[in-house]
């Protein structure tokens, strides 16, 4: 009788197994094969011999300028994260905290708005305002407040603002989410019992948000590391990030395998920064691990 | 009885909806199942626009069949991935570097068969040179385009674009990616050392032209220069006589030690099973009017020499055997071999 009861098909089992499938076919599947075309000579699919190798991880690891572009992509990478949380908090407090309904859907629309026009469509309306002939230096040359144009776009600079714009719509939401839920009764009692409102907000409302702030960093952390059209558009070319590379390597130099292994580092970067962020802000909050 | 026939007619309703239903969506489908598809890949803006208006559909009604057109850029890794005895296309056009390519990794047949293709006949002798695999149906001139309207001066050299006063508003290619830049790299051999094949008088050279707008294709290198964001930049004459007529303050510049070739080659996949259509069309591609159509169009200077154009095109595009012997051709073969290394080279002396 009991032994009946273990072999019968658990219904929640058989209900996510659909999903499970698709999961599988469309993440575990790819990023395998991903794995699997970084450690050989060539593609199977169309070559008949080809072997095992390490040569596009040692490539990597031997030549100082990849590991520089890796450096470059997680600069950039936690540059924007850092910018999008300092721009981005704000917002959500208020955001969450607003009474007005109105007022709380006039700033979800804003927040929103930009997210309705193409990320191509938005990195060029950056370059219109930030190139050499843009609306910036065009206008602070007109009023003879500079000489020559800054340098506003081709460098990390013009990518980060780009990214920002793009990605801080995403830590706004995560975080109004949280912060929403947090019990404002719990920053009324810190100040009750005599802490100024910045002290309050320090000591209970940002640590109870820091699940938010670590969900919207790894977010935003992540698009930006993987973001292509914008590091090329405002870095004009000149500032190679780790998706320009594998593209390049793709598209112009038919080499699989070293895209490939040069995608595995990027996954594994961002494996070990979620790791990571983690247990910092475990420790930070006073919890072993952040769930 | 009524009964049943009501249930009936509800039944036959529904089948009928429904098939009606299916029959319009699949309509298109079965109307072009009977049709065989040519499978190639083309360019977008002008050349995708005459193409899809009058060229492709002229020869879909021509040869009774349909012509399937890839225009997503880059082609050569689809067809890397597609299985070798059916590939993704049938005829490949890209540039020389990408054709030179897909012949070493025996992606495309290395030569056209003049017996199937009986215009390769009339094609100048650079069109189907040992430089070239397939045929080169059109051509363009890689030289310089300029601002006319900066007060600049005659510039008659390709060295002209090293001059200080042209720091910040000087133009070029990501040469890993680019043919242009590529093509470039070898002229900056030849122009600061032995030869094309002189990479580290290209290097240095390279090194001496930041500061440097650099793109990734023509069109990027086009608005660039009609925007006044560079006044001096490598460009290929079509990117320039495009806008002819529309008042623009550019123009070409053929420099004095010789324009490069930007050839747009035909080749044809050894999969595919469509052989006999493929040398139709590329046969078609050589037609004089159809060559005169599109250069007309494009700005392209033909690879047929008996094609005549206008007076207006003919002054300016590469249609005599005196301006096509000025051409200079790039041994991709050479530069394939080596470009892992340009790439790497190039991608650090253009970081910013």
């Amino acid at each position: 009788m009991s032994s009946t009861a273990t072999t019968r098909p658990n219904g929640l089992a058989l209900f996510i197994l659909p999903s499970a499938l698709l999961f599988a076919l469309f993440f575990f599947l790819p990023i395998g094969l991903m794995a699997l075309m970084s450690v050989l000579t060539g593609n199977p699919v169309v070559m008949p011999k080809v072997a095992f190798t390490t040569r596009h991880y040692a490539r990597m690891i031997g030549d100082p300028y990849y590991l520089e572009v890796i450096w470059t992509t997680i600069r950039i990478g936690l540059v924007t994260t850092l910018v999008a949380l300092l721009i981005g908090y704000p917002l959500a407090h208020w955001m969450a905290r607003i009474k007005s309904r109105t007022g709380h859907a006039l700033l979800l629309m804003a927040v929103l708005a930009p997210m309705l026009t193409g990320i191509v469509v938005r990195t060029f309306a950056w370059m219109t305002l930030l190139s050499d002939k843009g609306v910036i230096n065009e206008t602070l040359l007109a009023f003879g407040l500079i000489s020559q144009p800054l340098k506003l776009m081709y460098s990390e600079t013009g990518i980060v603002v780009g990214l920002v714009h793009i990605y801080v719509p995403f830590m706004v939401l995560t975080l109004t989410g949280v912060i929403g839920r947090i019990d404002e009764r719990l920053e009324q009692a810190a100040e009750n019992l005599g802490a100024s409102p910045l002290r309050a907000f320090i000591e209970v409302t940002l640590p109870l948000s820091l699940p938010g702030i670590l969900a919207g960093s790894l977010l935003v952390f992540a698009l930006a590391i993987s973001a292509y059209v914008t590091p090329i558009l405002l870095g004009g070319f000149q500032i190679m990030t780790l998706p320009i590379l594998i593209y390049q390597q793709i598209s112009a130099n038919f080499n699989v395998g070293f895209a490939a292994a040069l995608g595995i580092v990027l996954l594994m970067i961002s494996l070990l920064l979620v790791v990571a962020y983690n247990r910092a802000l475990g420790l930070v909050s006073g919890q072993r691990e952040l769930q | 009885m009524m009964k049943a026939l009501g249930s009936l007619s509800r039944r036959r309703f529904l089948t009928a909806s429904a098939s009606l239903g299916i029959g319009t969506i699949a309509a298109p489908c079965v109307a072009r199942a009977d049709d065989p598809t040519l499978r190639i890949t083309g360019w977008g803006g002008k050349w995708g626009d005459i193409m899809k208006a009058e060229i492709g559909p002229a020869f879909e009604s021509e040869f009774k069949c349909k012509l399937q057109t890839d225009s997503a850029f880059p082609y050569l890794p689809k067809l890397q991935a597609s299985s070798r005895s059916a590939p993704i296309y049938d005829v490949l056009h890209t540039n020389s570097n990408e054709q030179w390519a897909a012949a070493e990794m025996g992606l495309v047949e290395p030569k056209i068969d003049p017996k199937l293709v009986p215009n390769l006949a009339d094609v100048y002798p650079y069109a189907i040179s040992d430089k070239i695999v397939g045929v080169s149906i059109f051509t363009s001139a890689i030289g310089l385009g300029l601002r006319t309207d900066k007060g600049y001066g005659a510039i008659t050299s390709w060295k002209e674009l090293w001059d200080a006063k042209y720091n910040g508003v000087r133009g070029g290619y990501v040469i890993p990616v680019n043919s242009l830049g590529q093509a470039f790299l070898m002229m900056c051999g030849t122009l600061f050392g032995k030869g094309q094949t002189d990479l580290d008088a290209a290097y240095t050279a390279l090194e001496k032209l930041k500061p440097i707008k650099i793109v990734d294709f023509t069109g990027a290198m086009e608005k660039m220069l009609l925007s006044g964001e560079v006044g001096l930049c490598v460009i290929h004459d079509s990117g320039i006589y495009r806008y002819d007529g529309q008042n623009q303050p550019t123009d070409f510049v053929s420099p004095s030690e010789g324009v490069l070739s930007l050839e747009q080659v035909l080749t044809i996949t050894p999969g595919s099973k469509m052989k006999e259509l493929a040398n139709a069309y590329v046969n078609y591609m050589l037609r004089p009017e159809v060559q005169k159509r599109l250069a007309e169009t494009v700005w392209y200077s033909p690879a047929n020499k008996k094609v005549k154009l206008d007076a207006k095109y003919d002054a300016k595009l590469l249609t005599t055997p005196e301006k096509v012997s000025k051409l200079i051709q790039v041994d991709w073969k050479w530069y394939n071999e080596r470009k892992d290394e340009i790439d790497q080279r190039v991608n650090r002396i253009f970081r910013a």
